[in-house]
């Protein structure tokens, strides 16, 4: 099954490159330019990773992880940037970032955080089925 | 036991580092593209190698793309330069059309990520002075600031340098929500510091929303 990942940077040229060579590389990749447009997107796809830059025009990447958390908390989160500070990074983890890279990015290292994020989202889903089954089961006492 | 800050080398400081971060940025950036189109370059060859096609109009916009990357991280750096070498001189001639289109630039990121338009209109002549280029940068900066969270809904700032039979004035429009109160707020101590150091004055106009800051012709000469 292929990776279903979220490219969100405001560098256009950026956005087309890194979407050829993960495309390449046999995942779907969909591409944001701005935090509204992610936003919309992750309202209407289910993604295994969201691959987000920290510092965009309107919308900062912080400000985005939070609302992208408040309407999905399982969603896997790795931030992108070239303007990280310690503080920024603290806040993204306090935020539920699962990673923060930095830019430049080696493009096998991201392609392992998006595999990671993939593994984590699937172990997340089936402790939810889990938990689920187990409600039932109480609750209908067979 | 603590000193005492000096204020304007504080601001100063200050302003230099916010600069300093958002042009690091903006090279991250640019380098994240080349070594991304670098990496792209990788993954061609390798399956050339292996017989697979190649699509030449693909490295040519690949190749195009590397090469305004280098352009424009070269003019950050340009930049970078004109801004260090400005504190060369404590009374340089400066042509402040040249001055604030180093601003604007150096500002980009900072007004673009408060979703606030900066243009400038620029006079046809250089309108040129003899003052503290460092000084007059850094107040651009505070005023910016300032003015970005009064430029109401429009979210428009427009700059204008003009020419005066004392020197030169810059007019900073755009500003709706400009109150004397938010303005008596705006003189802290390093830019009452900045403009006197300047020899400079700063007036409001609420009925214009706008500000204008004036400037001496030679700031090496007793002030008038």
């Amino acid at each position: 099954m292929t990776d279903k990942v979220l490219i969100v940077d405001d560098e256009q040229d950026f956005l087309n490159i890194i979407s050829d060579r993960l495309t390449a590389r046999d995942m779907n990749v969909t591409t944001a330019a701005s935090a509204k447009d992610a936003l919309e997107q992750i309202d209407k796809e289910s993604y295994d990773a969201v691959v987000l830059d920290l510092m965009m025009p309107e919308m900062d990447g912080l400000e985005t992880l939070k609302i992208m958390k408040e309407k999905n908390p399982d969603l896997q989160v790795i931030l992108l940037t070239g303007h990280a500070t310690v503080e920024k990074g603290i806040e993204a983890m306090k935020l539920g970032a699962m990673d923060l890279l930095e830019k430049p990015a080696d493009l096998s290292t991201i392609v392992e955080r998006i595999k990671h994020a993939k593994a984590e989202k699937i172990i997340l889903v089936e402790k939810k089925s889990e938990e689920r089954i187990r409600d039932i089961l109480t609750r209908k006492g067979w | 036991m603590t000193h005492p800050l000096d204020p304007i080398g504080e601001a100063g400081l200050r302003f230099y580092s916010k600069v300093s971060a958002s042009i690091s940025h903006e090279i991250r950036n640019s380098l994240a593209v080349i070594n991304e189109s670098a990496g792209y370059l990788e993954d061609v060859t390798r399956m050339a190698k292996k017989g697979g096609n190649v699509d030449m109009n693909r490295l040519e916009t690949l190749a195009g793309s590397m090469l305004k990357q280098v352009q424009r991280a070269n003019t950050i750096v340009k930049n970078m330069n004109r801004l260090a070498h400005s504190l060369d001189d404590p009374a340089a001639r400066t042509d402040l059309n040249t001055l604030l289109e180093l601003m604007l630039h150096l500002s980009e990121r900072t007004t673009v990520t408060r979703g606030v338009k900066v243009s400038a209109a620029f006079s046809e002549p250089p309108v040129i002075i003899t003052t503290h280029p460092f000084f007059v940068e850094n107040l651009i900066w505070l005023i910016l600031d300032f003015a970005m969270d009064i430029s109401g809904d429009e979210k428009t700032i427009e700059l204008q340098p003009v020419k005066t039979a004392s020197g030169a004035k810059i007019n900073f429009a755009g500003l709706d929500q400009l109150t004397q109160n938010a303005f008596e707020n705006f003189q802290t101590e390093p830019v009452t510091l900045m403009l006197c150091a300047l020899k400079s004055t700063l007036q409001p106009d609420e009925k214009k929303g706008m500000i204008t800051l004036n400037l001496p012709e030679n700031i090496s000469q007793p002030a008038q």
